[in-house]
């Protein structure tokens, strides 16, 4: 359908949000609305068969064989896993996309209301918290990782997942109440993919209890780019002042600049 | 508008009177092929499009009619059969069976599953005759999954196909053994196969001949247990335009002219390819699955070889 028709029909369907048949047009809109919970992200058989298979993953890996014991325990056949054309990427995918899911209701912050006169929570810190718990929703799975990780690189699949992981940053500083609307919104979710990336690799490989290690690392890259965000922003300062000076210096030499 | 008509009904009749001619000669120039190629711009729609009557390629008639032409044309290709399919597709016929079977993966390895389910799987393969896929998924089932247990039935509605593929089975390790049975059948009524008692549907470049698609969908839908998947690998439309004026050269002039020179028989390979044009497009074919009560998988389709074959694939829900 063309865009304005489109468009049309979201404006339409806000007008007759009682209407008989709201859930057709919702899914035609392409806003996010707090009034309306969104499409479940897979059609049912495909979720029964994924869900279940996503259990069998600690055991099995991120496999045909996890894929193929999944779909048993859904009442399907080893051969129904055909429903999923892209086989294992398909449940590495489910896995991403659901933890990107859960995480707005997994992390809840206390309203300003109830926050009271205590110290106020900053978006960094928000943001800190939330990037823990999506990579603490990888524990139960962190031993296959390296697997997923080596699906998600090969050429077909790396596409979706660049663009699982930009869904997935721009989630994390979404719920954390980030409002930029300036060059910032694309820095701000180009560093984190950086930092999400680099800290699920290191926590693939991290054997320290509770995983204290990852925490340090990603605090040590969050401190980076709070460093170098600082660092760019004095230098534009720097650069901003001495070429204002300059050219008034030459203005004031008599040069009609 | 009014002036198209008289021009192809009188290009309709020029055809009707090459044919003729043709018939009565016994071999034809190569002036004649290119003719050909330049009707296939425009295929004359049939007159009335009844439900007493179909299409036999580019031609119209009786429904009843068809399974018999159809039925003529493979047995009269059924020796060539193999040697016509790697000239006419320079060999590439063979990658897209072998992509078609790793794809579906079948056969269920002993090693990695559940010890008390059922061992193997139960594949159907229909219009299979010759046992080109028959082979390939037993190979696949035995050398990848280690599965000695999944059994094949292919079916076919020609004798003579079928008697091609019992001759090749005594060349593979498959024949006199339960896990490979030949079945003469009409896919559209498929009474000696009990329902919900099928893994794997297979048709690879058959249902394109079929007089009734839809029914022989639905009987695919009969015969599938719960979970069963429906696999299709069928020639389809070419996606770019460029690469399918080159296509259409190849298929009407090409293909044709190495029927009659190496199978001595231009109208089976005339069928085929007029065929091939009338098979509906992706989409088409992807809504008569659903129609039938598919799941389809993803956008329902694998273009392969820039879309000039398709796999379809449709999963009957649990």
């Amino acid at each position: 359908m063309a865009p304005p028709a489109q468009l049309a029909n979201c404006v339409r369907g806000t007008f007759r949000a009682s209407s008989f048949r709201p859930t057709l047009w919702r899914q035609r809109c392409l806003y996010h609305s707090y009034e309306y919970s969104q499409p479940p992200p897979f059609p049912p058989a495909e979720a029964a068969i994924l869900s279940s298979a996503i259990s069998h993953v600690p055991a099995f890996g991120f496999t045909l064989d996890a894929l193929k014991l999944g779909a048993r325990d859904a009442g399907y056949l080893d051969v129904s896993t055909n429903l999923l054309p892209r086989g294992v990427f398909d449940l590495v995918n489910y896995h991403l996309v659901m933890q990107r899911l859960a995480l707005k209701d997994s992390v809840q912050f206390p309203t300003e209301a109830e926050q009271g006169t205590g110290k106020k929570i900053g978006i960094g810190a928000k943001v800190r918290t939330l990037t823990l718990a999506r990579l603490r929703a990888n524990e139960p799975v962190i031993h296959r990782w390296q697997e997923a990780l080596a699906i998600m690189a090969q050429p077909s699949y790396a596409p979706p997942s660049f663009a699982e992981l930009a869904k997935l940053a721009d989630e994390i500083w979404f719920l954390a109440g980030d409002t930029s609307v300036d060059t910032s919104w694309y820095t701000k979710r180009a560093s984190l993919s950086a930092i999400y990336s680099a800290t699920e690799v290191f926590m693939t490989q991290d054997t320290s209890k509770n995983f204290a290690e990852t925490e340090q690392f990603l605090d040590a890259r969050l401190e980076d780019v709070r460093k170098f965000g600082g660092f760019l922003g004095a230098l534009g300062e720097w650069a901003d002042f001495t070429g204002h000076s300059a050219v008034n210096v030459l203005r004031s030499k008599g040069l009609r600049i | 508008m009014s002036a198209q008509i008289p021009k192809q009904l009188l290009r309709r009749q020029l055809l009707a009177g090459g044919r003729k001619k043709v018939a009565r000669e016994s071999s034809r120039c190569f002036s004649c092929s290119i003719r050909h190629a330049q009707q296939q711009t425009a295929p004359p729609k049939s007159p009335r499009e009844g439900s007493a009557t179909t299409h036999f390629g580019f031609e119209t008639v009786a429904e009843a009619l068809k399974e018999q032409k159809v039925g003529a044309v493979f047995s009269s290709v059924a020796s060539s059969y193999d040697t016509m399919n790697d000239l006419m597709s320079l060999g590439i016929h063979r990658l897209w069976k072998d992509h078609f079977v790793r794809n579906l993966n079948p056969g269920r390895n002993p090693l990695t599953s559940p010890p008390n389910a059922d061992q193997g799987w139960n594949i159907l393969d229909i219009a299979g005759g010759t046992g080109d896929i028959a082979f390939r998924m037993l190979d696949h089932a035995s050398t990848i999954n280690n599965d000695a247990h999944t059994r094949v039935t292919v079916a076919d509605i020609n004798a003579d196909m079928l008697a091609e593929g019992r001759k090749r089975a005594l060349q593979s390790p498959y024949a006199r053994t339960p896990r490979l049975k030949f079945v003469e059948a009409n896919a559209e009524n498929l009474d000696m196969i009990s329902d919900a008692s099928i893994d794997l549907y297979t048709v690879a470049f058959g249902i394109r001949n079929f007089t009734h698609k839809d029914a022989a969908i639905r009987e695919a839908y009969r015969v599938l247990k719960p979970g069963g998947v429906f696999a299709c690998l069928e020639f389809s439309k070419v996606n770019n335009a460029l690469f399918d004026a080159v296509y259409k050269r190849w298929s009407f002039s090409a293909i044709p002219l190495i029927g009659q020179l190496v199978a001595s028989d231009r109208d089976s390979y005339q069928y085929l390819v007029e065929s091939i044009e009338r098979f509906p497009s992706q989409t088409e074919f992807r809504d008569m699955i659903r129609e039938a009560g598919f799941l389809v998988p993803g956008q329902g389709w694998e273009d392969l070889t820039g879309g000039i074959a398709a796999i379809h694939k449709g999963v009957k829900p649990a």
